[in-house]
């Protein structure tokens, strides 16, 4: 059965600020949910609901996978996050940091170098010397390292130049459809900020206004 | 069906994420040597204070017995309050705790962080505690008392402070929190690990108290740390998954 997302009346308060007043959508397979609205709306703080990193005030947030029915701990564990404020272990290089988080999730790694070769990123450079745009690559190698299937991608394509940018397109282009050789089940993907996508199929767009 | 949680996995895969972390702590620590700097040269400058006030040269000799226990496992103290929490807070402070919060399961990560505040305290310790016999000219009447005191106590030290330090990396104003809230959760073990550690300078039970049938009042001191011990691990694997998720 594949994996479905949907949230219905999430809200979410800090202190007096209302920051979510009741969102509802729901994205399949192969589709993508765009989030759009301007600063403060909310994007970033909804994104971080359906990750498991924070609770919604009320309302309700279903992922399932293979029929399976997930809660938030479980939720937080296979999704994939590509978000500003996600960050590394700066004294580690790359190569460590993403075979640090694949020992953590039972992966080989094989699958770091992989996508550290297809991020083109300098395995052997301490995090804290990669410029902002290969940072940026760096989180979104950590976002697929363990093939989610769910990817919540906040400002995606922030600091990346003409090459970054069309290397993560074609590696959402995978994810959302993988071609029949590669390994993986089609995936679904949650974008905040995004610009034109042009991928995938969109489940709708979901405005958070000001 | 039944949702699914992440709460329940394999104990392989448990230990091989506290493995993980052990392992990128010490890789970390050895990069950055924070850690390491900041508990040697604490402890080092306060027991070169210690020794040139208190050593044979300053108290009389007949008080040693009484206050430096006392002396030895405040160096023990500050030192640890002064390296340790910084496990938990840097992750915070560094925003690598959101990446750590997707990968890992709460209480590997706790075992993980853990076990790398028992190897730094048990460093410290190899450290301190010949160099604080050394310059106070000090005898151990039970050496043997004085070693498993050190671990014990250092076991519950290092439990003690990841606790503490997991409850405050999200808060506000983590020197005073950490300060507040360690002063009840370590009293316990300071109380008992001075009392054995004064039985282990002068010989027999803690100070005043002679030995009795079976383990003796060493033993069931011994015993009463060991088990504060075990309360504050489990303590620490119970609460860890509230305070680190939302």
């Amino acid at each position: 059965m594949p994996p479905a997302l949907s949230f219905a009346q999430v809200r979410r308060r800090f202190g007096r600020l209302a920051v979510l007043g009741g969102v509802s959508a729901s994205v399949a397979t192969g589709e993508v949910l765009l989030v759009t609205g301007r600063n403060g709306s909310g994007k970033s703080t909804l994104l971080r609901c359906l990750a498991g990193l924070l609770a919604p005030d009320s309302g309700t947030i279903d992922y399932s996978e293979d029929g399976a029915p997930m809660d938030a701990a479980a939720r937080r564990r296979r999704i994939g996050l590509v978000a500003p404020d996600l960050a590394f272990y700066g004294e580690l290089t790359a190569a460590e940091n993403l075979a640090f988080f694949s020992r953590l999730r039972g992966i080989g790694r094989e699958r770091g170098d992989e996508l550290l070769r297809r991020l083109e990123l300098p395995p052997d450079r301490p995090t804290a010397a990669l410029s902002s745009g290969m940072r940026q690559r760096l989180r979104w190698a950590w976002a697929l390292l363990h093939r989610p299937r769910l990817l919540l991608l906040d400002e995606p394509f922030q600091n990346l130049d003409a090459a970054g940018v069309a290397i993560v397109r074609r590696l959402l282009a995978e994810h959302l459809a993988p071609s029949p050789a590669a390994a993986g089940a089609p995936g679904l993907a949650v974008v905040a900020n995004p610009v034109p996508l042009e991928i995938g199929s969109v489940a709708g767009n979901l405005d958070l206004g000001a | 069906m039944p949702a699914a949680s992440a709460v329940s996995r394999p104990a392989s895969t448990w230990v091989r994420e506290a493995a993980a972390v052990f392992a990128k702590e010490w890789r970390s620590e050895l990069r950055t040597r924070y850690a390491l700097n900041t508990l040697a040269l604490f402890a080092v400058n306060t027991l070169v204070v210690v020794s040139a006030s208190l050593g044979p040269l300053g108290a009389a000799p007949g008080r040693s017995s009484e206050t430096l226990p006392v002396l030895l496992w405040l160096i023990l103290l500050f030192a640890a309050a002064a390296g340790l929490p910084r496990s938990f807070v840097h992750e915070e402070e560094t925003q690598t705790a959101t990446a750590l919060r997707l990968a890992a399961t709460p209480s590997a990560l706790f075992c993980g962080k853990l076990a790398y505040a028992l190897t730094l305290l048990a460093a410290l310790e190899a450290l301190v505690a010949p160099l604080f016999l050394a310059v106070m000219n000090l005898d151990v009447a039970r050496p043997g008392l004085l070693v498993a005191t050190l671990a014990a106590g250092g076991f519950g030290l290092a439990a003690g402070s990841t606790l503490v330090a997991a409850i405050i990396a999200q808060a506000r104003g983590k020197g005073t929190l950490f300060a507040v809230l360690s002063f009840p959760v370590l009293l316990p073990l300071l109380l008992l690990a001075v009392e054995l550690t004064r039985g282990a300078f002068a010989g027999g039970g803690p100070p005043g108290q002679g030995e009795q049938g079976g383990l003796g009042e060493a033993g069931v001191a011994l015993m009463q740390l060991l088990l504060y011990d075990g309360a504050v691990t489990t303590a620490g694997l119970m609460l860890f998954p509230v305070v680190w998720n939302p």
